[in-house]
């Protein structure tokens, strides 16, 4: 009934408008530089009819002498003016530069940014396009307060993501945020291609993502794919880069002398003698007859300048009733790592939108996406590190290895092969993958601009092929592949979701509302099946199948499988009274399969007071926009596995009598769990000052995880099971300034920057002091009131210099120390050195991180940079740590430089012999290290190629551009690379510098 | 007309919705490719079998760390492995570092066992409930009993006082007190007499179920080796001489093969961890990890056989001991000899002409050549390059790791006997000479318990750290202070690993 009330008065009104005389009014829309705007829409105020400007920027409307016409396009301020009976209007749009105008995405729908209660930030595609990278998260490095990207170097792989911390405890995947492609659900979002992005939101605190419930508790990225506009003629882009990348701080190992100096000091016959093998072996050097004539830079041996290219080509248009965009593009980025190490991607995507009638529209959007990904051997980075330098890669006097004369510290006598090449020239670790994300919908209008309701459904299936093959090879006794291997696994993902929507907007006096209400069924599938086979005729990849191997052991295959189901109701409100003040809620029910406790509920709610919209706030000139905000929400998290619920029987197999027999084992502990939850309070302040040149955006948050799952080690037996036994609290603060100005009209520039703070705490255990992680041998300890997973152990005071210094200390003389051994703080002041002398000795998660950026523009040139940087992170420096296990590797330079070889010439680092004695290798802060770092992001060079005309020709508009990235980072950790995942350092991937010089072009 | 046209819609979008919420029961599905244990159909008599097998599935795949660390400590063995896995060589010096892996890691593989050990009983209990066939139950419960009670004889050894689980649930131990080892051996001896009616009265290699599983003779031979922790010799006496009575079990008259393939589920043996690689060139192999103990560098009779660590190095003490014997074929079968080994014996005047037969070249024909870390290696873990499985060239593949043997039996019954206890079976002199004969010595008459030590010592070298427990044990510290070592009371047992006294405060102070 109210439905129809609301048509009649609908209709009432608008046959009121039409009763008056109109005329038609045209003119042309340009920016400041009098380029014309494509596709700015432009009605008349109060009404519904409206039109957008064609290719040069004209428009045409129907409109009465006495009203108001506005236009409005992304980007820009929104300008209305009043027609006053004139019939030509030519419009020149300003930059909007605090983006107040503009739209953006939220969950199921879409808001005025004046309108957020909550803190969102977006970045649009010309910031995205800037970083030459396969995954579209990498440009977000910096660029968002409080969002940490930690870069992975190796090609394909995607980067860590953590937003405002980490609420759930580490290593089982479950600290990434969910991506919302077009409103389909992802993990991983590799197989976007960037350009092919419109536009990224960062939806960070509780408010904002609560509408994802359940998924949401790592904070949400919104990603929308370009589209199509309507009455746009046809336009064809081309965006592509190509460039190389070059590892940077390539860390620095000790040379064959400084090496050999080690092995003499360390007081181990067996090493000396290594060392006199290796003369006997490769001669003596000329400099330094006794030293190896060998001096090998293994880093330098295995690394290589790869290459990396972009190439996208779309075409997006629309007429009356519908928008298109179709593109495909092209990826492809080598390894750093010396092998076959690559990465290729192939895509294809259509998006249309068809309006079929008045109250009916439908739409489709598919992406497909082919790649092949050859992964590194990722121990070849390690393996390197320890490899000695007294050994070429290849020695000729090894004849009896096959295929290749590699050499082998074998037969130097050491323990290990110590070659990197062997495993990397000799295997092939191939990953094909083909992924289909399918979304289409259907929009009715119930009441035309009220009341609609969508129904959309979404498909996304992915296929994963794997061949890892590993070639037999022989270096010495013990250093060798006895059997050609080919394993294939193959897996497939089938996710579906099914939403329905319902949105009312209405608005009446000076209330403004939009109601929505609906409701979301979705299935996740997972299906796994590998085998392995040995021995197939291993020189021609044809054979490389099991089906020509030899012999496929039974243990070897393999199968998996998974299947979840998930169902949710939610709804939202959101109000503001004459824009001034704000209301925001959201309630989300979630029923999961996953957990023993199947239904969770997630609300929350925001408010706003706009100041600025005060009366007594309009004197106040230089303030342009201030809003305060306010929200608090609880959201969910999923990614934590499924528990068991129950002990589980598993299949395991033995040799009885020479027959393989199998029987089964029982668990005897598993994990019960319920639904991780994480409330955030968030408070914050949106500005802008200074005639829209400034504008403000600040937050304080506070995030509490309740019932975090952690793994609790099982006492007596090791292992871990997941329980609900913490409360983990991040807080912090967040700031984003933006300043632009034009000095000329040739001269523009802006100037960004953005820091947050982080403080994680453990605030609760549920009655235990604390709870252990790590390794035993390198422990990490949560304890309440400290940082979660905090690096423990005991903290060095410095080295014992002398006899007389270990004589006169008692605890140096009970433990049989010597000069060169490290001297610990007794921190509990018993005169005893032992475990009660342990402290926490630093967390791997930054407490300050910022990001900052300055652009200038110039006539046709474009220049662009981006710094950014972290403090406060440890790093635990298990390289030089692996020495616990296997002391006669290499170490780095730095180490071999510094040591103690006597009195005064160190007093951080013990002597050769000292590395081996178990008092030196109890974990301290002699292996964890300062992670801080700054760095040179990205530098951008371009120039603008506008209505340019070549001999006579009209060239089309282009944009030459060279960047570089990544092409300075500056830190003290002695690794490879500052950004290291969990903080624990073994083996990561170099982040490589990038060159590149690319071409944009608009036919 | 309009009102027509949005009841259309309205009742598409009611559909829709209403059909969505249709999927609310999906929610219950069970979860996919997990085997919840509740949902065991314990009335399948057939399956009774399977967490039996489970378990020795378990106690075969045994973490490499473990024997060594259990073993090092005495005069016959060192390290070996120089300038690798630094704090296990101090640990054989007696310098021991709470915080080094293999502690923890040791620790944590021998209780995983003992709480498998539990799980595979109540599962058990649970099929003999349903099936109805509590004897086979009670045969299997046994079964898993005694082995357990082998794991905690080892870990007690080592630590001295410990946890004792009595459930499959790790975490019934955060409340739980300390055992002290007496305690420990004691209780090991009542499962052992809970266990032994219940088990095959037969050897190992004759059960035809589980060939080579455990038997009443194995729950016999480890209540001896308990009762022998408490000097509780008359008890050890007994369970010997019901083992030597039997007659189910022999010596194998080649000691050289008896640790080779050809001794695999031999008549000697009370106890083995089994392995096989299937008699296959590739493909499955279950195997122990063997190359630990065997020589760093070596010339294979055949071609492309692996070699060892070089760790598991025969003391020059034991060697000495040995040349002074007389002994050979113990001798040759527990130490493999390189030339630089040897001729640090010829260093000793006493000892610069060796007997013909000492050569680095071994009776199989393969050569061990020089290499830094250690002198020697062992010949108990050495397999012939000439009985690898052609094909496998892993050191070791294929061949079992023996636990308990009737030689031992033998010996701890002739130390029982010289201790003061009486035999039902055979005389101290015919239990010793028995081992002698084998090992190609004459006979002697009226043995003492020294003389039962010393042919323990040349007997059982290498193998479970037995010399250095009968050392402590008779508080013979001055053997155990040797090639530079000194040995006291305080030295007995490892500390506690600080992983787990942190998990576990009560285990601080405990020993």
């Amino acid at each position: 009934m109210r439905l129809l009330l609301s048509n009649l008065i609908l209709l009432l009104f608008s046959i009121s408008v039409f009763a008056q005389s109109s005329t038609n009014i045209t003119g042309i829309v340009t920016d400041q530089s009098e380029m014309p705007l494509i596709g700015v829409t432009v009605f008349v105020k109060g009404t519904t009819s409206g039109t957008v400007t064609d290719i040069d920027g004209s428009y045409s409307i129907e409109a009465l002498s006495n009203a108001t016409l506005v236009y409005s396009f992304i980007g820009m301020k929104t300008q209305e003016i009043p027609v006053n009976n004139q019939t030509l209007i030519n419009v020149s749009l300003l930059e909007s530069t605090t983006g107040l105008d503009e739209v953006v995405v939220i969950g199921y729908g879409k808001m005025s940014v004046k309108d957020l209660t909550s803190s969102i930030t977006t970045v649009k595609s010309e910031d995205l396009v800037k970083t030459p990278s396969g995954n579209v998260m990498q440009s977000l490095q910096g660029k968002v307060a409080g969002l940490q990207v930690i870069s992975s170097g190796a090609p394909g792989e995607s980067p860590t993501i953590r937003l405002r911390g980490i609420g759930s405890y580490p290593g089982h995947g479950n600290e990434g945020p969910l991506y919302v492609v077009d409103g389909v659900f992802y993990d991983n979002i590799d197989f976007l291609n960037t350009a092919d992005i419109e536009s990224t939101s960062v939806l960070k605190d509780a408010s904002a993502a609560a509408i994802y419930g359940v998924r949401a508790a790592n904070g949400v990225v919104l990603i929308e794919t370009k589209s199509g506009k309507r009455n746009q003629k046809a336009q064809i882009n081309y965006n592509g880069y190509y460039g190389y990348q070059v590892a940077q701080n390539v860390l620095k190992m000790a040379n064959a002398e400084q090496y050999t100096n080690m092995a003499l000091e360390s007081g181990s016959a067996a090493d000396e003698q290594f060392i006199l093998n290796a003369m006997q072996r490769y001669g003596r050097s000329r400099i330094n007859p006794n030293v190896p004539n060998v001096n090998t830079d293994w880093y330098d041996e295995i690394m290589r300048t790869a290459a990396i290219q972009n190439h996208s080509l779309s075409v997006s248009g629309g007429n009356e009733n519908t928008t298109y965009s179709i593109g495909t593009s092209f990826f492809t980025q080598e390894g750093v790592l010396n092998m076959k190490n690559e990465y290729e991607r192939f895509n294809l995507r259509s998006k249309i939108d068809f309006q079929a009638n008045e109250w009916f529209t439908i739409g489709g959007n598919i992406i497909l996406s082919n790649s092949t990904k050859y992964e590194p051997e990722s121990a070849a980075w390690n393996v390197a590190y320890f490899a000695v330098p007294i050994m070429p890669a290849y020695d000729e006097l090894n004849t009896a290895a096959s295929p290749t004369r590699y050499a082998s510290a074998e037969d130097l006598g050491y323990r290990g092969g110590k070659n990197p090449f062997p495993t990397m020239d000799l295997s092939e670790n191939r990953i094909r993958t083909k992924k289909v994300l399918a979304n289409f919908y259907a929009k009715l209008d119930l009441i035309p601009k009220k009341l609609n309701f969508k129904t959309t459904y979404s498909q996304d299936f992915t296929s994963q092929e794997g061949r890892f093959v590993d070639l037999a090879y022989f270096v010495s006794t013990n250093f060798k592949r006895t059997d050609d291997s080919v394993q294939k696994n193959s897996q497939t993902t089938t996710n579906q979701t099914w939403d329905n929507i319902l949105t009312y907007t209405d608005s009446f006096g000076g209330h403004n509302f939009t109601l929505m209400a609906g409701s979301s069924y979705r299935d996740e599938t997972w299906n796994y099946l590998s085998a392995t086979g040995l021995n197939f005729p291993s020189g021609l990849e044809e054979n490389w199948y099991i089906s020509k191997s030899k012999s496929k052991p039974s243990d070897s295959v393999n199968d998996d499988g998974r299947k979840q189901y998930g169902m949710s109701y939610f709804g939202r409100m959101s109000y503001n009274f004459n824009n001034k003040y704000l209301l925001y809620g959201t309630m989300r029910a979630d029923g999961s399969s996953k957990y023993q406790e199947k239904w969770g509920y997630f609300p929350t709610v925001g408010a706003g007071w706009v100041i600025s919209e005060e009366n007594f706030m309009k004197d106040v000139e230089f303030i342009d926009f201030l809003k305060f905000r306010a929200s608090w929400g609880k959201l969910g998290n999923n990614k934590i596995a499924a528990s068991d619920g129950a002990n589980s029987t598993n299949v395991v197999t033995t040799a009885i009598d020479g027959v393989l027999v199998s029987g089964t084992t029982t668990s005897s502990t598993y994990s019960s769990l319920k639904w991780e939850v994480t409330e955030e309070t968030n408070f914050g302040v949106t500005t802008t000052l200074l005639a829209n040149r400034l504008s403000v955006d600040a937050d304080y948050y506070i995030r509490d995880t309740k019932n975090a799952v952690i793994d609790v080690t099982n006492p007596l037996i090791g292992g871990t099971v997941r329980k609900n036994v913490g409360e983990i609290r991040n807080s912090g603060f967040e700031l984003a300034l933006n300043w632009s100005d034009n000095i000329t009209k040739d001269l523009k520039y802006s100037i960004g920057a953005n820091v947050s703070t982080l403080k994680n705490e453990v605030r609760d255990l549920f009655g235990q002091p604390y709870i252990d992680g790590g390794q035993a041998e390198f422990r990490q300890r949560s304890i309440v009131g400290e940082p979660l997973l905090a690096f423990f152990g005991r903290e060095v005071v410095g080295v014992y210099q002398n006899e007389a210094e270990v004589a006169a200390d008692p605890v140096a003389v009970e433990n049989g120390l010597a000069p060169g051994d490290l001297k610990y703080k007794d921190q509990n002041k018993d005169g005893k050195i032992d475990d009660d002398d342990r402290v926490v000795l630093g967390s791997y998660f930054p407490n300050f991180m910022y990001g900052a950026n300055l652009g200038i523009t110039y006539k046709n040139w474009e220049f662009t940079m981006n710094i950014l940087g972290q403090t406060g992170n440890k790093i635990l420096n298990r390289k030089r740590g692996e020495l616990i296990w296997t002391n006669d590797g290499n170490l780095d330079a730095d180490l071999a430089k510094n040591r103690w070889h006597g009195e005064g010439t160190s007093n951080k680092y013990p002597s050769s012999a000292g590395l081996r004695k178990g008092w030196n290798q109890k974990m301290s802060d002699y292996f964890v290290e300062d992670g801080s770092y700054f760095r040179i992001q990205n530098i951008q060079v371009a120039y603008n190629l506008k209505q340019k005309v070549v001999f006579g020709v009209k060239v089309p508009d282009a944009r030459i551009s060279f960047t570089a990235d990544r092409p300075l980072t500056v830190f003290s950790y002695n690794g490879f690379n500052p950004e290291v995942e969990n903080g624990i350092d073994t083996q990561t991937y170099p982040i490589p510098a990038v060159y590149t010089l690319g071409l944009n072009v608009n036919f | 007309m309009k009102l027509f046209k949005y009841s259309i819609q309205i009742t598409l979008a009611a559909a829709a919705i209403l059909f969505a919420t249709a999927c609310d029961d999906k929610l219950d599905e069970p979860a996919e490719n997990i085997a919840i244990t509740d949902s065991t159909d314990y009335s399948i008599a057939e399956n009774m079998i399977s967490p039996l097998i489970g378990l020795y599935a378990e106690f075969n795949n045994k973490g490499w760390e473990a024997n060594p660390l259990i073993s090092v400590r005495g005069d016959d063995v060192n390290a070996g492995g120089l300038g690798d896995q630094q704090d296990f060589a101090e640990t054989d010096l007696y310098n021991y570092n709470k915080d080094f892996w293999m502690y923890n890691s040791a620790w944590e593989g021998e209780y995983r066992d003992v709480i498998t050990s539990h799980s595979t009983m109540e599962q058990i209990q649970l099929y003999a409930d349903k099936t109805g066939n509590q004897s086979l139950g009670d045969q299997y419960i046994a079964e898993a009993k005694t082995i357990r009670s082998w794991i905690l004889f080892n870990i007690s050894r080592t630590w001295g006082n410990i946890l004792v689980p009595t459930s499959s649930d790790p975490t019934e131990l955060l409340a739980a007190d300390i055992t002290s080892k007496n305690d420990v051996m004691q209780h090991i001896s009542n499962q052992m007499d809970e266990a032994i009616p219940f088990l095959p009265d037969m050897n190992p290699n004759q059960r035809t179920d589980i060939r080579g599983g455990v038997t009443k003779y194995t729950a016999l031979a480890i209540k001896a080796l308990a009762n022998l922790e408490l000097k509780n010799y008359q008890a050890v006496a007994d369970a010997t001489s019901q083992i030597i009575s039997s007659n189910k079990f022999s010596l194998e008259a080649d000691f050289y093969e008896l640790f080779k393939i050809p001794g695999k589920l031999n008549n000697e043996n009370l106890l083995e961890m089994q392995y096989s690689d299937f008699g296959q060139a590739s493909g499955d192999s279950k195997s122990y990890l063997f190359e630990f103990f065997g020589p760093q560098s070596w010339t294979p009779k055949v071609e492309g056989a692996g070699s060892g660590w070089g760790f598991w190095e025969p003391s020059l003490k034991y060697i000495k001991f040995m040349l002074d014997r007389g002994e050979t074929v113990r001798l040759e079968t527990s130490v493999l000899f390189t030339d630089r080994g040897i001729s640090e014996i010829q260093k000793d005047p006493n000892y610069a002409t060796l007997p013909a037969w000492v050569s680095n070249t071994t009776r199989s024909g393969d050569v061990i050549n020089d290499y830094a870390r250690a002198l020697f290696a062992s010949g108990k873990h050495y397999l012939p390059s000439d009985q690898l499985t052609p094909g496998r060239t892993t050191y070791g593949t294929n061949k079992n790791f023996t636990c308990i043997r009737y030689a031992e039996i033998l010996l701890m019954h002739a130390e029982a006997i010289t201790q003061g206890a009486s035999s039902s079976s055979i005389s101290a002199d015919a239990a010793v000479n028995l081992v002698r004969e084998r090992a190609g010595l004459t006979a002697i008459s009226g043995v003492t318990n020294e003389q039962v030590m010393d042919e323990k010592f040349a007997e059982l070298a290498m193998e479970w750290g037995t010399r250095f427990f009968d050392m402590v044990r008779l508080e013979k510290y001055n053997e155990l202070s040797y090639e530079g070592r000194t040995f006291n009371a305080d030295l007995i047992y490892l500390p506690y690993p600080q992983n787990q006294v942190d998990l576990l405060p009560v285990l601080k102070g405990s020993n």
